[in-house]
């Protein structure tokens, strides 16, 4: 049975312990213990040709073993016993296949770090399937660090994929991604000292000097200036962007905000240090449970939504074993027994009327299964190529003075 | 072992092997490599090249970044200095007052240590939260303007530090006060060393003065109250509490314990980027952000790199210098003031 929504826990994008514990590794590694992981290569791009869409080929057998890395509490876990997980089971159990499940990402970037090395030398990473964010997702596809799905092995994700997460800009025939939880980025909210507010120009307000915090994932952040500006997030040009980036130094030099952080804003919103943060959805609602009054909500303008992406690195050892994962996770059934427990929004179609029958207040949760009203108000932020990547993190990194 | 006995100059080399292999497997081949990547030009997806021409990279990385160095010089220092005033104190009472309780004392010095780092850190955000523990109760007396906080400045960043690195200064310090035979105290006494108080009072409250100065400076306090207070606090202490026999005899056989602790301290302080992470904002950050923002989100490893050896070699100089001028074997010649 599923626990009341409040209660559980819900926290993707553990930023602060993951990514620190992470940040030490990095730090230990540009003090000079691990330059062995970055030898210079030829581009990637020379690794051969990548097999297309081929036609259904005789059927292969699921492999002995599955290796799946993810984010922590982002999949269904069991109440007494944290290493054991029913959607896994039921697949192990219908493919009698073993699944290692490893909750080791804790940062895009970290989790990159990792792969780097292997996917760069043309080798295997170990992983059969990694979660990772749309932009970087996106990275990965530029750098053709990704197999392609056989779509002949998928069905269900064809068949099931929302349509609002189809054919980003960077993977049209949605052929490397196949979205796995989705979250939107709003305004998060102490109501007792704000009051209501709805336009994203309160990320301006003086009112709120000191009192207000910002994320240090560039794209949520810079993607309010962008909106505040009147700019599109799918096709601004970078002078928009260096714009956005201006409108947000006017309101860092004004002292206005307090400080740029990964999730931990949500526990100062908590202890009222912050009234008001650029947050995301699933941490306003856990944290509803210690303070009723916060709030989250989409500006009237608009508000960024990011999506995790299951992907193949280039050279998996079991690839369609992958597929098999992904397409199981993509039936409803399995993808509502999954929602019952993440809390995050669910990319997958039918997974609503499945998750009625068992918990109708999470089928209906806005932040779960949201209206097409509110997916028309978010979007998520373009691709860019390097040289437009380097010049936005480099500008962000002088915006939050590293 | 027959080998040992006639060839006895092999045993202190076979006893470095498993060091001096660590060191070179662990330490000078990656270093070596990173090295080599501060040569580096270009980017993940072109891919990197050598070139020695590639040298600029240090001067630019200086350049750009010479506000996130001194900041690092200044918060390290700062650190090292409010650990030597609550370290000392508290080593010289556990090492000469506790009696039986020494062991007890000693330990619960390094249990903070138990939980993780990171922890201890976040738990400062409870701490100084602006309407926290400690904040709190002064801002409801009316003693603080409600607007005041301690968090998100350069005090909750080099507070985090001291409290952080506080056992690396207690521990070494104790050590070398632990050692100190009371009997040469006695004889101090003995020959006629009394309280410090006329040359004691003025020393004591000018170092308390600059002490207190640079604290409010580094902090963007008000300077001269708070340097005036210093003075105050320094001139009270050295001329009521301190006796010349501490200042001729057991201040002077602790100073390896000081100089020992102040190093572990400076060193990890200076590339500490977790306190400023976690407890600073962005006019606070420290080299050590600039270097994991540069490798792990920009990818930018040759500026990485660069920034790495930069700070190496700074470390290294400035310990050679202290070194010099507070060498150990100066230490022990016990020259009083």
């Amino acid at each position: 049975m599923p626990e009341p929504l409040l209660s559980r826990p819900v926290t993707r994008r553990a930023v602060l312990v993951g990514g620190s514990l992470a940040g030490f590794a990095a730090f230990l590694a540009a003090c000079g213990t691990s330059g062995t992981s970055n030898t210079p290569s030829e581009p990637a791009a020379s690794s051969g040709p990548t097999p297309t869409a081929a036609p259904p080929t005789p059927k292969p057998t699921p492999s002995a073993e599955l290796n799946f890395a993810n984010w922590p509490l982002y999949i269904d876990t069991d109440d007494n016993d944290p290493t054991k997980h029913k959607t896994l089971e039921d697949f192990k159990a219908e493919y009698g296949t073993t699944v290692k499940y490893s909750e080791v990402i804790n940062d895009n970037d970290e989790f990159f770090g990792t792969i780097k090395a292997p996917l760069q030398a043309g080798q295997d990473t170990g992983w059969d399937l990694i979660v990772l964010t749309d932009w970087m997702a996106g990275r990965l596809v530029r750098l053709q660090w990704l197999e392609k799905f056989d779509l002949g092995n998928v069905p269900n994700y064809v068949n099931n994929l929302q349509d609002g997460f189809k054919a980003p800009d960077w993977d049209p025939t949605n052929e490397y991604h196949a979205p796995w939880q989705a979250g939107m980025t709003g305004l998060g909210y102490d109501s007792a000292v704000t009051g209501e507010l709805t336009s994203v120009n309160a990320f301006w307000d003086a009112k709120w000097k000191g009192k207000m915090t910002y994320l240090t994932e560039m794209r949520d952040t810079v993607g309010f200036a962008l909106i505040k500006l009147g700019y599109s997030r799918q096709t601004f040009t970078l002078d928009q962007f260096d714009q956005a980036i201006a409108e947000l130094r006017k309101a860092v030099d004004a002292k206005l905000v307090r400080a740029f952080t990964g999730n931990e804003y949500a526990e100062s919103l908590v202890s009222g240090d912050v009234v008001l943060a650029m947050a995301w959805s699933g941490d306003i609602i856990q944290k509803q449970a210690d303070k009723e009054t916060l709030v989250f909500r989409i500006p009237d303008e608009g508000g960024n939504l990011w999506y995790d992406n299951m992907l193949i690195p280039k050279g998996a050892a079991h690839k369609y074993t992958a597929e098999l994962m992904i397409d199981f996770v993509y039936r409803p059934v399995i993808a509502a027994q999954i929602e019952a427990w993440v809390n995050y929004i669910c990319p997958v179609k039918g997974a609503k009327e499945e998750l009625a029958k068992t918990a109708p207040d999470l089928a209906n949760s806005e932040l779960i299964f949201p209206s097409a009203a509110t997916y028309a108000k978010v979007t998520g932020f373009r691709s860019t190529t390097e040289a437009e990547e380097t010049h936005m993190n480099d500008a962000f990194a002088a915006l939050i003075g590293a | 072992m027959t080998i040992f006995r006639h060839r006895p100059g092999l045993v202190p080399l076979l006893l470095l092997v498993p060091g001096i292999a660590w060191l070179a497997v662990f330490y000078v081949y990656p270093a070596f490599q990173m090295f080599l990547s501060s040569f580096w030009s270009g980017s993940l997806e072109r891919g990197f090249s050598f070139s020695l021409a590639n040298w600029t990279t240090y001067g630019a990385a200086l350049d750009r970044y010479k506000e996130q160095f001194l900041r690092s010089i200044l918060y390290a220092t700062a650190a090292t200095i409010l650990t030597f005033l609550v370290s000392y104190p508290l080593a010289w009472t556990i090492a000469f007052k506790a009696g039986r309780w020494k062991n007890v004392l000693v330990f619960l010095v390094i249990a903070p240590f138990f939980t993780s780092f990171l922890l201890r850190t976040v738990s400062w955000k409870i701490l100084l939260g602006d309407d926290g523990i400690a904040l709190g109760p002064l801002k409801q007396l009316g003693l603080l303007p409600d607007e005041f906080r301690v968090l998100a400045t350069p005090i909750a960043v080099v507070f985090g530090i001291t409290y952080n690195f506080l056992p690396f200064m207690t521990l070494p310090i104790y050590v070398s006060l632990e050692k100190i035979d009371v009997r040469l105290v006695e004889a101090a006494r003995d020959l006629y060393a009394g309280p410090w108080r006329r040359s004691g009072a003025i020393f004591g409250g000018v170092l308390g003065g600059i002490v207190a100065a640079v604290l409010a400076w580094i902090f963007e306090l008000p300077v001269v109250p708070l340097a005036a207070v210093g003075a105050l606090a320094g001139a009270m202490i050295a001329g009521l509490l301190i006796s010349e026999a501490f200042v001729r005899v057991t201040l002077p056989l602790s100073m390896p314990g000081v100089f020992a602790g102040s190093l572990l301290v400076v060193i990890p302080a200076i590339g500490d980027y977790v306190n400023a992470t976690l407890l600073g904002t962005t006019s606070t950050t420290m080299i050590g952000n600039v270097i994991q923002s540069r490798y792990l989100v920009s990818n930018d490893y040759p500026t990485a790199a660069a920034l790495s050896f930069i700070m190496m070699a700074g470390i290294l100089l400035a310990v050679a210098a202290y070194a010099r001028a507070l060498g150990t074997e100066n230490l022990t010649a016990g020259r009083g003031l």
